[in-house]
């Protein structure tokens, strides 16, 4: 994609308010909305037809859930920005496993929100401490698990920095890093779980005689 | 919060409606073979008259207790009273060869009838004791304890007994099936609150603090946002006395919490005093550090690590101690008292420019 071509984006929610807030916010900030969805079936068939540059999905969606809209989309190579109100936590997880790159709180700001949107469709992971603390508490959960991703003590230490609100310039200060190998050590992180996850499906897949 | 309970959550009443009708069937049914028990001796008795008064007499008071159902104390003592009335007037029916013959008295098993009531109404102690009361009568009317007489007052006595225990048990059971009915109907509830909650205001609520550039509504909104959520919340497991530390952490403004997916259960008590000292620790980093505090919840093998940084300027190292002199740590020693109470540590630490962090392990 070229810095010229401007970005084009589907936003899924299913409550009209939020939709209509939402896409104001993009388009006032100079951004293309080429789509809306208000169910995780139109969703999908809207990137099938259009095939944008991010979706920006609510996680609470009747038909398919942002989880299921999530896992359908990522392969066409539509990015996800997950959207979602606090207290969805575990939905959040499973979005971000299942390929979604970033995360944000509904309540979030619109320069927030367009920062977001950017972020995402240049391949950026959006961290924030609540990903962070979400990722660190599904690691340590699955430790014990054999074949199971494991962070290394490196990732771990950037991890919590992270999630304790520190920006990646900041984490790098502590650390001596530079904020090139933090960004890496963060993005790995993702990468790790979301990896585990696809092969988790195919294994899944496979035994089921589904391939 | 008005909670909705289905109206088959009072089965107490069917309980006790069958309970009833069960000693209603024996009052009947012993007094159907009392007569026919009376029937067979009626030409050998001393006083036939008699014999068909006190018939008369029961056949009427086991329609009056068959009716008054579930009875009143004192029905329950007449009841007794008029049950030793009629087994002693065996006295006077029977000639003298017929009792020492240990023929039926005429009431026959229908004076175990009070027994079985008492033992429904009172539970098993009254049971037995009704149960002695009505074989002293045994014994007093044939003169003795013979040895059908003392099998008739321990089986008098183990009815009581029994029935009382086996009608407490059942009482029990039924409280506690109650009890079940009542909270899966009140988490019912809870969960169509949350969802219409979640799907309505809450949204409302988000998008006033999104779109409004007035700063008070803000907070006014983002702050209703997160008491409502955590009102909805399902607070922990009755049934396991457990909290999820989760719902329990100060949510509001100005604070973004960190924590793992899935719940970090830990007992009530010591799920809201670490709460408590998180609560304090957040407090104290808004009042002398910066604009926002974040909480890092971690679900550490064997321990509980909630870490608290404000975005303020820091502490220079080496002036902790003098920090705390001032005051800065004053906060400091109700964390550290409230932690130790858990048999947990708290570190303070402070990076120059990356504000100052509060560590709380609590073991599991």
């Amino acid at each position: 994609m070229s810095p010229a071509e401007p970005l084009r984006l589907v936003v899924a929610d299913d409550h009209p308010i939020w939709r209509d807030a939402v896409e104001r916010d993009l388009v006032a900030a100079g951004l293309t909305v080429v789509g809306t969805a208000g169910d995780g079936e139109k969703a999908v068939r809207v990137c099938l037809a259009v095939k944008p540059d991010v979706l920006i999905c609510d996680l609470q969606m009747p038909g398919l859930s942002g989880v299921e809209v999530t896992a359908r989309v990522v392969p066409l190579g539509v990015r996800v920005l997950v959207l979602s109100a606090s207290g969805e936590q575990q939905d959040v997880l499973e979005a971000v496993k299942a390929g979604a790159t970033g995360y944000l709180l509904k309540s979030a700001e619109a320069g927030q929100l367009v920062d977001a949107v950017r972020r995402t469709a240049g391949g950026e992971a959006v961290f924030t401490a609540g990903l962070a603390g979400l990722l660190l508490g599904e690691y340590r959960r699955t430790a014990a698990e054999a074949g199971a991703p494991q962070l290394t003590a490196r990732e771990t230490e950037v991890l919590r920095l992270v999630a304790k609100g520190l920006t990646a310039k900041q984490v790098a200060e502590r650390l001596t890093l530079s904020h090139r190998t933090v960004e890496n050590h963060v993005q790995n992180t993702l990468t790790k779980l979301q990896l585990h996850n696809r092969s988790q499906l195919v294994r899944y897949a496979l035994e089921q005689g589904l391939d | 919060m008005t909670l909705l309970v289905p109206s088959a959550a009072r089965p107490e009443l069917r309980l006790e409606a069958a309970l009833w009708r069960a000693v209603s069937l024996f009052r009947l049914t012993s007094l159907l073979y009392a007569v026919v028990v009376v029937l067979a001796s009626y030409r050998n008795y001393a006083d036939r008259r008699a014999a068909a008064v006190v018939l008369a007499v029961m056949a009427v008071w086991t329609v009056v207790t068959v009716i008054r159902v579930p009875p009143a104390l004192w029905l329950l003592v007449v009841d007794l009273a008029v049950t030793l009335a009629c087994q002693q007037s065996s006295l006077l029916i029977l000639t003298q060869q017929q009792i020492e013959a240990g023929r039926p008295t005429i009431t026959v098993c229908w004076a175990a009838a009070p027994v079985a009531a008492w033992a429904v109404l009172r539970g098993w102690v009254a049971g037995a004791t009704a149960g002695l009361v009505v074989a002293v009568g045994a014994v007093v009317e044939r003169s003795g304890a013979s040895q059908a007489t003392v099998n008739s007052c321990v089986l008098l006595v183990l009815l009581g007994s029994v029935v009382g225990y086996l009608v407490q048990l059942a009482r029990r059971a039924e409280a506690s099936a109650a009890e079940a009915v009542r909270l899966r109907a009140e988490t019912a509830e809870r969960e169509r609150l949350a969802r219409s909650v979640h799907d309505g205001v809450l949204q409302a609520l988000a998008l006033v603090a999104r779109r409004s550039s007035d700063p008070v509504l803000v907070e006014l909104a983002t702050g209703q946002e997160q008491a409502l959520r955590q009102l909805v919340a399902k607070p922990g497991d009755v049934a396991t006395g457990k909290s999820d530390l989760r719902l329990l952490l100060p949510a509001r403004p100005g604070v973004e919490v960190a924590a793992p997916a899935t719940a970090v259960s830990l007992p009530a008590q010591v799920a809201v005093e670490l709460a408590a000292a998180v609560g304090a620790a957040v407090d104290n980093a808004l009042q002398h550090g910066g604009s926002t505090a974040w909480i890092l919840l971690e679900d550490v093998d064997g321990s509980v690590v909630v870490s608290v940084r404000d975005d303020g300027p820091g502490i220079p190292a080496g002036r902790l101690a003098e920090a705390a002199m001032v005051g800065r740590l004053g906060v400091a020693s109700s964390i550290r008292g409230r932690v130790q109470d858990l048999g947990g540590t708290v570190t303070w630490g402070s990076t120059p420019g990356q504000g100052t962090e509060v560590q709380i392990v609590v073991p599991r």
